[in-house]
């Protein structure tokens, strides 16, 4: 009975070969997607990582507090302007003292899309050898849940109210992985915590691909406190955002894109807001805004996808991680 | 938890001390996982999903969450495929 049982353990737990470096009660709020991304990260890679971010959610914990801390991980806080750019240093420090680890620039949306997004496309033009996250919960949460490039249409945020002259955010949301991906840097993808088996093997890939030089991940990790919506409904609203096409799961190595997982039948993006507050106020008109969008960079993904597939392109990329 | 160690690519300017910070985030919770031995199928996916990585094999029969640190989110009982695991109020057990 008990070999029965065990043959249907999940696969993901193969993939957390490490321990945790977290202590186990820490100051994230109940159902939070970055703290799941966050102890996921180091289990998959291993400990030997260092940590590069700014201030956000996860920097009181990452930071710590009063000379302690809440892990064991290293790591280095930086401003949001120049996130990217302590990273390159960083790394370039490392590699001259001939330390071999995993330098990880870890970052909201507001800091990838918005506020760090000079140094995070330099950095991607110069090719530097280090792994960078964006979790994107959708706006900046640690502030007080005000609006980002990120936030898709009609949501609800305190700079984006919902009342009787503004409906919501007014405009469209920013596609970061498509942009990060026509750098032509050597790894690029999408996960969400969805699917951890996925994310697992795009965290491995991305630590090879990382010796070739930037790395880029954009992760969809929901922020129930933000998002009014229930901290149980986290992995749900992955599983929808992923099911309705909101967030395709797709990785682009050198720029060629390739879908990772593809839905037969994608739902309508209605059965993904419902499961929200900060789209309760949306008329059928607004979500077809939203399914618009949703429509259009999926079918513009797609193409790119088949495109790589269907023609022959150039090879005069592959070299491109052994300069400098 | 862990075993605290010093770190590995610190300089000697850090003033980190040796042992964590730990909250006791057990108190925040309202509602509390409760496993029902029978009808786990000993998948794990609540243990993988466990946003704070407290649910807990025990032995190789079932799984259950570490009640000290468990925040009561009840993602463990939402995703668990049987409906093996149910959030019940607290105040049943004062």
């Amino acid at each position: 009975m008990a070999e029965k049982k065990q043959g249907r353990l999940t696969k993901v737990l193969d993939y957390l070969k490490h321990d945790d470096p977290f202590s186990k009660g820490v100051a994230f709020c109940p159902g939070c997607g970055l703290e799941l991304l966050l102890r996921f990260i180091p289990r998959v890679l291993g400990n030997d990582i260092v940590i590069t971010g700014t201030p956000s959610c996860s920097a009181p914990v990452l930071l710590g507090q009063n000379n302690q801390s809440w892990h064991t991980l290293s790591y280095f806080g930086t401003l949001m302007t120049g996130a990217a750019a302590n990273a390159t240093g960083l790394v370039r420090y490392y590699r001259k003292a001939g330390i071999d680890n995993t330098v990880v620039c870890f970052n909201g949306d507001g800091t990838a899309n918005d506020i760090g997004f000079g140094n995070l496309s330099g950095a991607a033009e110069r090719n530097e050898p280090f792994i960078y996250i964006c979790y994107d919960n959708e706006g900046y949460m640690n502030t007080g849940i005000q609006k980002s490039g990120t936030t898709p249409y009609g949501a609800t945020t305190t700079t984006t109210p919902y009342g009787s002259v503004h409906k919501g955010k007014n405009l469209r949301r920013m596609n970061l992985g498509l942009k990060m991906a026509m750098n032509k840097i050597p790894y690029t993808a999408t996960a969400t915590l969805s699917d951890l088996d996925d994310l697992a093997k795009k965290l491995l890939k991305a630590k090879e691909a990382k010796e070739r030089g930037f790395c880029f991940l954009h992760v969809f990790a929901p922020c129930p406190t933000g998002w009014g919506a229930d901290p149980a409904d986290t992995i749900e609203i992955c599983r929808r955002a992923v099911k309705t096409n909101y967030f395709p799961l797709w990785e682009a190595e050198n720029g060629r894109i390739r879908m990772t997982k593809t839905v037969k039948k994608p739902k309508s993006v209605g059965t993904y807001t419902e499961l929200m507050k900060k789209f309760n106020h949306m008329t059928e008109d607004d979500i077809k805004i939203l399914q618009d969008d949703v429509d259009y960079e999926y079918c513009l993904l797609g193409g790119l996808s088949v495109l790589e597939a269907e023609c022959q392109l150039p090879v005069s990329v592959k070299d491109q991680g052994e300069t400098s | 938890m862990s075993s605290n160690h010093y770190f590995k690519h610190e300089g000697p300017w850090s003033d980190a001390g040796d042992p964590l910070m730990c909250t006791d985030t057990g108190d925040w919770r309202t509602r509390r996982p409760v496993v029902d031995k029978d009808k786990c199928i000993f998948c794990g996916f609540c243990a993988i999903y466990c946003p704070i990585q407290v649910v807990e094999m025990k032995g190789d029969t079932h799984f259950e969450a570490d009640l000290d640190f468990c925040k009561g989110c009840g993602i463990c009982a939402k995703e668990c495929p049987k409906g093996a695991i149910t959030m019940i109020s607290e105040g049943e057990f004062v």
